[in-house]
């Protein structure tokens, strides 16, 4: 049975009526200390678990699942939860808003600024990957790229921004997501041209019914190309 | 005064002692957006700047494109607050509506947008919006029934005529910050990204400028063209060539002047008025997209010639030298003002500062906080804040204390041995201020 009305509103829903979900990886430490502190303070969870309905009495966390470890630490037979509905886009939202999980942008359309901040937040992680990437090289390299077109992040290691394949192309889709736009069937933009590898153009060349391919370099492609 | 004769005055006259916004936008806004030359069909209201909603946004017709229908490339933003909110220059109000057009001229619907009003009624203040940068056009202006035609005709003069060219001056009075070598690399790399650029060389006595592109220094040109009212500045000027395989670049610059270098400050402050170089450069305003002006590391009468020119004043620092700090603080917290209350237009105001020079390591960089937090809390006592020039992404709700950086090297500051700017020789010089120009003034 599943009661609408309920959701957005605040419950005092007893403890083993919550499935916990994905379970928090937080060390013991800080779960156990915490546990005790909210013993001390009367045992109120002020932050509420987010959760949703998946049944009658069911329930099943959706977010603030630290929360949710500590009350169970803490021996609390009913907890203080926010019903949330149970859409998967408010799933990712809640685990996001709660720091459990890291957004993403569309670096298909994303701004420089936006491109900038996400590169600044991999870079100055703890022990981070990406340690040796120039900020300013990195974001002027992709922001000027035909980064609408990418069908994946390969092309971001042909930049030479620093960002080679494995660990550090893995962090950078950590942050990034992409929805490319087909390629338009006429390319004459020259900047997108040089971007391309000579073999991607000799077979939009080959489309376009341009003879002569087979002998043409790099510049002479593009210059067939743009006109 | 009896009858009211105009209908700005009308308006104005009409509104209740305490105003609200709505009173204000329906019976003052449309007078004062007709006044300012625009009509019904060219004005919308709570426009979504994609930076907030804001109150009106106008722009002219043009051709068929009525900005009422077609609600694209906005030229000019008006917020609008009650008589109830105190708009009186430096009150925390005024900041956060300041603030609030900032984000909404910033907004990427708003990437046409030059100009933006804030106003109650009792107040009005006009901002200019070149590229990313956006300073005041003009003080923040009491209104009253005596004055209310007279400075809504100014601003409607100053929007009609917007000048061409953002002026930089590059200031710092600490000496070796690299003012130079960031005037002559934001010049390269502005002109390479497609816009035209005037330098000047105001270092009146090193004219490292001139010399690191290797151009002579002129033999009282310059002189003669600030101090003689019928010599046009222009005939100061030449041009600097550069050009490789794959580029062929150009851009304009005022070299140094011997004479000029021969005057001490005195003769040179009795020849000319603070003013001076600002009006001889109005026939730069509408050639030019960006004129950058490099200055001495002082605060004598030579240096304060270009921050009276300037829009804005660029300042650079190093992260490792206390006294480029404390000196940017200095300027921000009294050179520039001073110049303000001379120049009364509101400009010029000081970007935020960024630090040029060596990698910075972790401890590095908290020494330097530290030395920022101690220079804050000192302007906080003489009740001046500092902190959107030092740390300008942090605000209530964030503590970001990020500061740009360029980083210099060998390759950077040997490049003047070739008289050539690094941003053409090295890829990587090339990239950082690209950086900078984007992150500060191109949108």
């Amino acid at each position: 049975m599943k009661s609408s009305n309920s959701i957005g509103s605040l419950m005092h829903l007893p403890i083993n009526e919550i499935d916990p979900g994905d379970a928090t990886d937080a060390p013991e430490f800080l779960i156990k200390a915490t546990a005790n502190i909210l013993k001390q303070n009367g045992g109120r969870n002020w932050i509420p678990v987010i959760v949703k309905d998946i049944g009658k009495d069911s329930y099943q966390v959706i977010g603030n699942s630290f929360v949710y470890a500590v009350a169970q630490e803490a021996g609390l037979e009913r907890v203080w939860c926010i019903i949330a509905n149970d859409s998967d886009d408010t799933m990712t939202l809640t685990k996001i808003l709660a720091g459990e999980d890291k957004p993403k942008i569309n670096l298909s359309t994303a701004s420089r600024d936006e491109i900038m901040a996400a590169l600044q937040y991999l870079i100055e992680q703890p022990n981070s990957d990406l340690k040796s990437v120039k900020l300013a090289v990195a974001t002027n390299r992709i922001d000027e790229a035909p980064r609408q077109y990418w069908k994946n992040f390969e092309p971001i290691t042909s930049l030479k921004c620093g960002i080679t394949k494995g660990k550090k192309l893995d962090a950078i889709q950590s942050v990034f997501y992409l929805t490319p736009q087909s390629m338009p069937d006429t390319i004459n933009d020259v900047t997108i041209l040089m971007t391309m590898t000579t073999v991607e153009l000799k077979a939009i060349a080959k489309k376009r019914g341009i003879t002569g391919i087979s002998k043409m370099k790099k510049d002479a492609l593009i210059e067939a190309l743009s006109q | 005064m009896n009858a009211p004769a105009t209908t700005l005055q009308a308006a104005l006259q009409s509104l209740p002692q305490s105003a609200s916004e709505a009173i204000v936008s329906a019976n003052f806004s449309p007078q004062l957006l007709q006044a300012l030359g625009f009509e019904s069909d060219e004005v919308v209201p709570q426009y979504d700047t994609n930076g907030g909603i804001v109150d009106l946004a106008a722009r002219k017709t043009i051709g068929n494109d009525i900005f009422l229908h077609t609600k694209s490339n906005p030229y000019l933003l008006v917020e609008l607050k009650g008589k109830d909110i105190n708009l009186t220059e430096g009150t925390p109000a005024y900041l956060k509506t300041v603030n609030q057009l900032k984000r909404q001229l910033l907004g990427s619907n708003c990437k046409s947008a030059e100009w933006g009003i804030i106003t109650n009624s009792s107040h009005v203040q006009l901002f200019r919006k070149h590229g990313k940068v956006i300073f005041p056009a003009t003080q923040c202006l009491a209104l009253d029934l005596n004055n209310v035609d007279q400075v809504v005709a100014d601003i409607r003069k100053k929007i009609q005529a917007p000048s061409r060219a953002l002026t930089v001056t590059i200031y710092n009075n600490k000496g070796g910050v690299g003012k130079t070598t960031t005037t002559v690399n934001l010049a390269g790399i502005l002109t390479f990204l497609g816009k035209k650029v005037l330098v000047i060389d105001f270092d009146l006595n090193q004219q490292d400028l001139t010399s690191a592109l290797g151009i002579p220094v002129s033999d009282g040109v310059l002189k003669k063209a600030l101090i003689d009212k019928n010599v046009d500045l222009k005939s100061a000027v030449v041009t600097y060539k550069f050009s490789n395989k794959k580029l062929q670049l150009s851009f304009d610059i005022i070299p140094a002047d011997s004479e000029l270098a021969n005057n001490s400050d005195r003769e040179l402050s009795e020849l000319m008025r603070l003013y001076t170089l600002y009006d001889k450069l109005e026939f730069a305003r509408q050639d030019y997209d960006y004129i950058l002006i490099d200055s001495s590391p002082n605060w004598r009468f030579n240096s304060k010639l270009p921050v009276y020119a300037a829009d804005v004043i660029l300042i650079p620092t190093k992260h490792n030298n206390l006294f480029s700090l404390e000196n940017a603080a200095m300027a921000i917290q009294k050179f520039i003002p001073e110049i303000q209350a001379e120049k009364e237009d509101g400009s010029p105001i000081a970007l935020p500062i960024f630090f040029n020079g060596e990698k910075i390591t972790e401890p590095q960089r908290e020494v330097a906080q530290q030395a920022i937090n101690n220079i804050m809390k000192n302007a906080k006592k003489a009740k001046f804040d500092l902190l959107p020039y030092f740390y300008p992404k942090y605000t209530n709700a964030r503590k970001n204390l990020h500061i740009h950086e360029v980083p210099s090297y060998a390759n950077i500051a040997s490049a003047a041995f070739s008289r050539i700017p690094a941003v053409y020789r090295d890829r990587s010089a090339h990239e950082y201020y690209k950086s900078l120009a984007k992150e500060y003034f191109l949108q």
